[in-house]
């Protein structure tokens, strides 16, 4: 397949606002129906964390001011928070963006509805869990936590309050993934075989030593660090970085295998489920400042013995191919392609036997639900699963051996190390408790 | 040439002396450190392949052989030279493998301010009655936020036998707001727990 580069996520993230723009028009009802859930009220957003993932947000959130009103911005940076405040301020033409260095104010501010965390992925648990325990909805960035045991305490924070959780895993709402994980799943391509993940490889490098350099003056380095063990500050494990180090995040594992992976569990049927082992042999840096895996290498195994694998793509962007008897298909953000032209005609057969819940903007798909208190298409339930795939894969590669996994327990099959991996405590003062 | 002085003859090389052991060949094979013991030593932004040797060697080592691991780390987490850097990856690699005879040597890191964490690091995942105790020991030893990631890991672990002296926490007009507000949380996740 010749495929041209896949839409970057702002680009995808732009068309979405265009969709939005069109789709979102006002209603004016009169001021006796405006409750709490009106169509015709504002939804009132806050955005923790002002860095490249935040950036897609943008355009959907203030394209829409009749809808929805970005009121506040928080990060640990005040170059960035400040940025990010000028850029709602000049869209609304006012003033009026409040900024924090701190979410805790942001999420105790009692006229915000809902949250969209945009933070490194070690902040993703805490950050959420704090907003749904003050009354928010949360839009919480892709991978959803970075342990499975953040995973499990944000879904049950979420059902304990009864908030609208979205995982910013918006390939939940292109059409192109809804078809494919619908075909497969009506056995379009008979019985499956396998899926291929490819996923890019890391983006930035470093060398083997580092050396710490004075924190900005604009930076809360502290407080960027959070539950994540303390290191001292160097630029280039800072920002859009942590991803590539394992106290934050696990590569691209979490950044980009959460979309790939995520597409395979729904394929499969999986959203509130999983495989059941993992094997893994992946590649990890011996020295320096990066510590995740420079070359991904593992399989998932599920009950009816199908497996999903996933591995670093050195060029080109990431893919998936489910592959069944009657051959494969391969899907990326921009293109689809089949192994047999008539498979991608038979995909848009009308009244197929499963049909999955279709969604065409993820920003439009999370503000109806916190409107109608239904569970959105990417529902932080099915996120953690995904994500737990993630994190089964990382630390099938971490132990380098074949892991069985129960799903309905969350728990390895004596692995005591493997279990051990599943959490890990947070530094002072922060805490899953 | 005096024939009748002839010329000392060159000093005869010494001979040189080949084991039998093929071990003992490779003695001046290098200055290899040791990795267990390097690894303690460990600074931050420093080349850290010796500590990604432990690290390997944890990982590979068969639940049988675990035990000796936990001895060599618990070696390491003793040496004298140990740094900050040095107490986190022993820490992070105990985390893996480490038991109840851990508990005694991390105790005492877990009631000093500066080195609880670490230590809560490994000890949050040491299953038994020996972590929860060491736990409950050190409320009283740690102040401010130090206390509250304790309050914390209590809460995590579940360990109801904390449930007085959490509640005592809560109350404590003497205690700052984050700690008072961490025994909040750990109380209603163990009553969560009880449930």
């Amino acid at each position: 397949m010749n495929s041209p580069l896949p839409l970057t996520r702002r680009q995808f993230l732009q068309h979405s606002a265009v969709t939005t723009a069109v789709v979102a028009a006002p209603l004016i009802l009169p001021s006796g129906l405006r409750g709490q859930n009106a169509p015709s009220k504002k939804i009132t957003v806050g955005i923790v964390g002002c860095g490249n993932i935040a950036d897609g947000h943008y355009g959907p959130l203030l394209g829409s001011p009749e809808t929805i009103r970005v009121l506040a911005v928080c990060d640990v940076d005040r170059a960035r928070r400040d940025s990010a405040a000028a850029r709602v301020n000049k869209e609304y033409g006012n003033a009026d963006c409040k900024t924090y260095g701190d979410f805790r104010e942001l999420n105790r501010r009692t006229d915000i509805d809902v949250v969209f965390i945009c933070t490194p992925d070690h902040w993703h648990a805490l950050v959420a869990i704090d907003a749904m325990r003050n009354g928010k909805d949360v839009y919480v960035e892709k991978p959803l936590t970075l342990t499975i045991a953040e995973g499990r305490a944000l879904v049950d924070t979420a059902r304990k309050y009864n908030r609208v959780a979205q995982h910013g895993t918006q390939h939940r709402s292109m059409k192109r993934f809804h078809d494919v994980a619908e075909f497969v799943r009506n056995n379009g391509l008979g019985k499956l075989e396998r899926i291929d993940c490819f996923i890019p490889p890391n983006n930035r490098h470093c060398g083997a030593t580092w050396q710490p350099e004075p924190v900005p003056a604009n930076l809360d380095w502290e407080m960027w660090l959070g539950p994540a063990p303390w290191r001292p500050y160097n630029s280039k494990g800072c920002h859009y970085n942590f991803r590539f180090i394992s106290e934050s995040a696990y590569g691209q594992v979490t950044n980009w295998g959460a979309h790939y992976l995520d597409i395979g569990q729904w394929a499969l049927g999986m959203d509130d489920s999983g495989p059941v082992s993992v094997e893994g042999h992946g590649e990890f840096p011996s020295s320096g400042l990066f510590t995740n895996c420079t070359n991904v290498n593992f399989t998932v195994r599920y009950a009816n013995g199908v497996p999903m694998h996933c591995r670093t793509r050195f060029e080109g962007g990431g893919t998936a191919r489910f592959v069944g008897e009657r051959g494969w298909l391969d899907i990326a953000r921009d293109k689809m392609s089949a192994s047999d032209n008539n498979l991608l005609r038979e995909m848009q057969a009308p009244n197929k036997k499963v049909q999955l819940e279709l969604s065409n903007n993820h920003h439009d798909n999370f503000f109806a639900c916190v409107r109608s208190r239904q569970r959105p298409i990417a529902d932080v339930g099915l996120g953690h699963r995904t994500t737990t795939v993630c994190n089964l894969g990382q630390i099938g590669m971490v132990l380098g051996r074949k892991l069985q996994w129960d799903p309905v327990n969350e728990a390895f099959v004596n692995d005591d190390v493997a279990n051990r991996l599943r959490t890990r405590a947070m530094r002072s003062p922060w805490s899953l408790a | 040439m005096n024939v009748d002085n002839p010329p000392a003859a060159p000093a005869a090389k010494p001979k040189k002396v080949v084991s039998a052991n093929p071990a003992d060949r490779y003695s001046n094979a290098g200055n290899t450190p040791e990795p267990w013991d390097e690894c303690a030593r460990l600074e931050y932004g420093a080349d850290r392949s010796f500590a990604w040797s432990v690290r390997e060697q944890v990982i590979a080592t068969p639940p049988e052989g675990r035990e000796r691991v936990e001895e060599k780390l618990l070696n390491a987490l003793a040496s004298s030279g140990r740094t900050d850097a040095g107490l986190a990856f022993i820490c992070q690699m105990l985390a893996m493998v480490a038991s109840a005879k851990s508990v005694p040597a991390l105790a005492p890191l877990l009631r000093a301010d500066k080195t609880a964490y670490s230590a809560r690091y490994t000890l949050e995942r040491i299953a038994g009655p020996e972590a929860d105790t060491a736990f409950r020991d050190a409320l009283g030893a740690l102040t401010g936020t130090a206390k509250a990631g304790l309050i914390g890991s209590i809460g995590v672990r579940g360990d109801t036998a904390a449930t007085s002296a959490l509640t005592a926490l809560k109350d404590a007009s003497a205690e700052p707001a984050i700690v008072r507000e961490a025994a909040t949380r750990a109380l209603e996740r163990l009553s969560h727990s009880k449930a």
